[in-house]
């Protein structure tokens, strides 16, 4: 601790301090805001972990006075959806750099997608992305996805038992879209039989050739090529009924699960609960970049999406930041302000079970071109965070709720259980798995603090709240944040 | 500095780059156009007075050009710069280097300022943020193409005068979803006072109601699917090029449709809009948005847009000289 801001009491019996990636000995933190996923409960109060388990829990009682403490406790997050790009890509992004980013971000699990060189569509390339994940020597947890088809061509199933058996989360082709109806039967049905999700990317594709943005005011006043709303909103229309078919057909002992990635659509919500009412397993999520951001800042506009959505960006001012930054072309686009909206009230509500990170680090070469050019999507791992944290801040999404959408709801979507991920919960005698931040503390996103190695985001030079203090995965420290020594 | 005449420049011009007439103001759309009027007038002489001078002026077009990279080049060479260009079919962009990397090595080469045109919007932003000097936007993508609309404003100006064109209004139509042409004269002219209306095919008009609902107050901008209610009692029509391969696809109507229902004939304008000029960005599709007997009649303007694109360039390339002095 270097400035006495942080109330926090790191005592390790061993050596005097705390190494990267050894067991936490002896961390007592005094009176911090508790978060439960599980219970629901979040107040003021302390913990101690012992040997890498929580073993002691006091929350304070309700008439505790004074001021709510900034430093947050909670169960560390699970992300739902990150592409690392080992193997085959190290330099953009390797196991060691991407779960160190990982722990930034306050993340002690993270499912990496199929989409590597080669493709994870055989035991053999889960056996070596397992490998990779271990060798980095972090103790976050991670496991990746296969894909849905051979090499995600959309042709062969691949064969779901043995991707299964060697250690898979759950299937998807992403970031293709899996578009051919026929197949997502066949997958759904496969998966269901294994008790595994497919994860789907909703697009309509003859609605999104060529897309370079999100169809609205500021595709239209940049002269971008749209994505509309619609490729998302009939696709997951189309999904659902695929999968009441499936759900129908199946014998009654499985239950297919359609996993249904980065909502970014208001219209995709109403399918949705609609499938849910119903009794469908369907699952989803959203990144954070599709809350706290929106279209105008392809334009340059630089706030937060409720706070654009009473007058959205409609053209350049003289001053404003530059236009077109690469790091704001996503697949899905980023959209209006008023789905940004519609999507955090869909969290609050429940109908969004996970926040992802949809980190997607880019080497510059291939991010610094003409915007139609360069690659979508966003190093996102250590601001996804923050930017939720912004939309607490906003008064429209409660802390609890937040903190459940980052680990609660993406453990349940995974059936966390069956990939012998502890259930994240404030728990006596439960492995620590913890993340602890300050709200009220600011960090700017730079060189400096970022460990991916993807620069590839709009946010660079932000300030963002929530600095992560220390995150702690398999009960060892994964991050501690290098202001504390 | 001092423009081509010898006369003191007008002051305050802040701009680095000219990549839109977007974030333009009023004054300063009159700053270009007036100093433009006074390129055209002195453009026979010799002039004493050479902006450009000794600087190296650097044409990139990513995509095939004549009219705009000549005009361009005439204009460089007019204020003493020396133009070289860079044609997309010959340069090392299609040999996979980026335009950042050509954008640099024309630099390195010498280049004091840069033109650009490239299929994609943005493109011309990206080169500002990796050359040292000015650059100008000679059309991005379906964004913006900023002399283009200048030289269409001064071209208004001219021919109707600024006492008409302040309650005149002009009519764009064709392609506008896919045109940067249409994109920069809805800054360009609503920025003036202009009426703008737009009409075409609706498919051509996809997102362009939410555009005018948003402008600014005071901006006047009207989407119609009503050709008749488009060109009405309009000062001037300006039609837009209609691409070939634009057509017969995503519900787009075949060529002689187009021409049927959205061609500028001269009855339609003798019915609707008689004292109308025609507009055009050019090149002309002869016979599909207008048909020959319009396009070389009374009423076209197009060969003195094409005569102003030489001035407007000037004076923009002497004001963007002048702010990177």
């Amino acid at each position: 601790m270097t400035d006495g801001r942080v109330p926090i009491d790191i005592l390790d019996p061993g050596d005097g301090g705390l190494t990267r990636g050894g067991v936490i000995g002896h961390l007592a933190i005094d009176d911090a805001w508790l978060v439960d996923p599980v219970s629901g409960r979040s107040g003021r109060g302390s913990i101690v972990i012992e040997d890498g388990r929580i073993t002691e829990i006091e929350w304070a009682p309700a008439s505790a006075s004074g001021p709510s403490p900034s430093v947050v406790v909670a169960p560390s997050f699970i992300d739902i959806r990150a592409h690392i790009r080992e193997p085959g890509a190290e330099e953009a992004e390797s196991f060691a750099s991407g779960l160190e980013a990982a722990a930034h971000g306050g993340f002690g699990f993270v499912a990496s997608m199929a989409d590597t060189r080669p493709v994870v569509d055989r035991p053999e390339v889960v056996q070596r992305v397992l490998a990779a994940g271990a060798a980095s020597g972090s103790p976050v947890r991670t496991r990746p996805y296969a894909a849905v088809t051979l090499g995600r061509e959309g042709t062969n199933l691949a064969g779901f038992a043995s991707l299964a058996a060697a250690g898979v989360v759950g299937f998807s082709d992403l970031p293709a879209a899996t578009t051919d109806a026929a197949m997502l039967r066949a997958a759904l049905s496969e998966a269901g039989g294994l008790g595994m999700p497919i994860v789907i990317q909703p697009d309509e594709p003859s609605l999104t050739a060529g897309a370079e943005a999100n169809e609205g005011l500021p595709s239209t006043i940049l002269g971008l090529r749209g994505a509309s709303a619609a490729a998302e909103v009939s696709a997951v229309s189309r999904a659902v009924a695929v999968l009441r078919q499936v759900s129908a057909e199946v014998p009654p002992d499985v239950r297919p699960h359609l996993h249904i990635a980065h909502l970014s659509a208001a219209g995709s919500l109403d399918p949705v609960r609609a499938a849910r009412a119903e009794g469908l397993r369907v699952t989803c999520d959203v990144a954070a970049h599709h809350l706290a951001l929106h279209d105008g800042w392809l334009g340059g506009d630089r706030r937060w999406s409720w706070a654009a959505a009473s007058s959205p960006w409609a053209g350049a001012q003289a001053g404003d930041p530059a236009p077109y930054h690469p790091g704001t072309r996503l697949d899905p686009p980023l959209r209006g302000p008023e789905d940004a909206i519609a999507l955090i009230a869909a969290l609050e509500d429940g109908t969004i079970d996970a926040i992802a990170s949809d980190h997607a680090p880019a080497l510059a070469v291939d991010v610094q071109r003409p915007f139609g050019e360069a690659v979508a999507g966003m190093s996102s791992l250590e601001t996804t965070l923050g930017l939720v944290l912004e939309t607490v801040d906003s008064g429209r999404l409660s802390l609890v709720r937040a903190m459940r959408a980052l680990s609660l709801g993406p453990w349940r979507a995974l059936d966390g259980g069956r990939i012998e991920l502890p259930e994240p919960s404030l728990r006596v005698g439960a492995e620590a798995n913890l993340v602890i931040f300050d709200r009220a503390d600011h960090w700017i996103v730079d060189d400096v603090m970022l460990r991916s190695r993807g620069r590839n985001t709009p946010l660079l030079g932000r300030s963002l709240p929530g600095r992560v203090l220390l995150t702690i995965a398999r009960g060892r420290l994964a991050w501690q944040d290098p202001d504390l020594d | 500095m001092t423009d081509a005449t010898g006369a003191p420049a007008p002051t305050g011009w802040q701009h680095r780059h000219l990549l839109d007439v977007d974030i333009l103001t009023r004054d300063e759309l009159r700053t270009v156009l007036d100093l433009a009027g006074t390129m055209a007038d002195r453009r026979a002489d010799t002039g004493t007075s050479r902006p450009l001078s000794g600087r190296t002026v650097a044409t990139l077009f990513a995509e095939p050009s004549t009219r705009t990279r000549v005009s361009f080049e005439l204009a460089a060479r007019a204020l003493g710069g020396d133009p070289v260009s860079l044609d997309a079919s010959g340069s090392s962009l299609a040999k996979g280097e980026s335009l950042i990397d050509t954008v640099r090595t024309l630099e390195a080469l010498g280049a004091g300022m840069l033109v650009v045109r490239h299929p994609r919007s943005g493109a011309p932003q990206l080169a500002s943020e990796h050359f040292g000097g000015p650059v100008l936007n000679a059309g991005d993508g379906w964004h913006a193409h900023p002399t283009q609309a200048l030289l269409d404003l001064f071209t208004l100006r001219q021919v109707l005068g600024d006492a008409r064109l302040a309650t005149a209004k002009v009519c764009i139509v064709g392609d506008v979803l896919h045109s940067r042409v249409a994109r920069s004269n809805i800054w360009a002219l609503t920025c003036w006072g202009i009426d703008v209306w737009l009409t075409g095919p609706t498919v051509f008009l996809r997102g362009f109601e939410a555009w005018a609902r948003a402008l600014p107050a005071g901006r006047r901008l009207t989407v119609t699917g009503d050709f008749e209610a488009g060109i009405r009692d309009s000062a001037a029509v300006m039609a837009l090029r209609v691409q070939r391969e634009r057509l017969e696809g995503a519900g787009a109507p075949s060529e002689a449709a187009y021409a049927a229902r959205w061609g500028l004939t001269e009855e339609r304008l003798r019915r609707h809009a008689p004292d109308s000029i025609v507009m055009h960005p050019g090149p002309v599709n002869l016979g599909v948005e207008l048909p020959p007997d319009v396009a070389a009649g009374s009423r076209s303007v197009i060969t003195r847009q094409v005569a102003n694109g030489v001035p407007v360039r000037m004076a923009a390339m002497a004001l963007l000289a002048g702010a990177h002095a």
